[in-house]
């Protein structure tokens, strides 16, 4: 019975797991994540749905300008996804790792804006916009430079205001 | 004076009653016992209420307090929660922001070059 029981809680708990990793719009799969997260001496994750921006939304201060401007900004939002990487010394992350970032999102929805590359540094930066029967409703951001890597995915109506 | 013998008589009678109902007796030996037993049993039940009374006064005081306390503490913990999720939006931006200003750098600096 017991056996059964632990089994049972298993395999509630994988369910889980493959359900939030769904429902996850980055493009990072926990695993790269993880990887990315042990290389790096700076990691900055920020992971807000639309219900926590609301939630956010209700602590900001109308009387305050800039909280105002935020309060305004977040509106109609989906969701702010950022990972920012800094990096001790220069090869952290392979080109290959940018690349699989940037192909996941070479979708007919996904329109490049800007893809720039330095070839002497190396640097490499991506912005694409999601559009939606001619409605903005996304931007990504790729930012890639020798010790520091940053992603950004902002979903929703007012994601290029 | 038939009526008068009469009279006399059953008012001797009278007072013959009148006497032994006002005769002083001594009080059966278990009134006492019996008095002080149910003064004694009203006093506990008095208490018994009294305290129950007081029981459910405390009872109903912690109530409001465990209440209060906890929703004081549920204000609180949305409060923090509200402002870490404000700071995290505000990171959020940060970032965008940044990246977003590197874009325009490098774009700018490309335009440069191109110039030249």
């Amino acid at each position: 019975m017991k056996t059964r029981i632990a089994v049972l809680f298993l395999a509630a708990a994988s369910i889980a797991a493959t359900a939030a990793a769904q429902n996850s719009p980055l493009p990072l799969p926990p695993a790269v994540e993880k990887d990315l997260a042990a290389r790096a001496t700076n990691v900055t994750e920020v992971t807000l749905g639309k219900n926590m921006l609301a939630f956010a939304a209700k602590f900001m201060n109308g009387d305050d300008k800039d909280d105002a401007a935020t309060r305004q900004l977040i509106q109609g939002l989906d969701g702010i996804y950022v990972r920012e990487y800094e990096f001790d010394k220069t090869g952290e992350y392979s080109a290959e790792e940018v690349a699989k970032l940037r192909e996941y999102f070479e979708t007919s929805e996904w329109s490049p804006i800007v893809h720039e590359r330095e070839s002497k540094s190396g640097e490499t930066t991506d912005v694409l916009m999601k559009t939606v029967n001619g409605e903005s409703r996304g931007m990504f951001i790729l930012s890639a430079e020798p010790k520091e890597l940053t992603i950004v995915l902002i979903l929703g109506h007012g994601s290029t205001r | 004076m038939e009526f008068d013998h009469e009279g006399q008589n059953s008012m001797n009678d009278f007072e013959q009653e009148l006497a032994e109902a006002f005769a002083r007796r001594p009080a059966p030996p278990s009134l006492k016992r019996k008095i002080m037993a149910l003064r004694s049993q009203q006093n506990t039940e008095r208490i018994r209420n009294r305290t129950a009374l007081l029981q459910r006064l405390a009872a109903c005081l912690v109530l409001c307090a465990a209440l209060a306390g906890g929703f004081a503490w549920r204000n609180h913990e949305e409060r923090r929660k509200g402002e870490e999720a404000r700071q995290q939006v505000l990171t959020a931006l940060r970032i965008t922001n940044h990246a977003l200003n590197e874009v325009k750098i490098q774009l700018a600096a490309n335009d440069r070059d191109r110039q030249q």
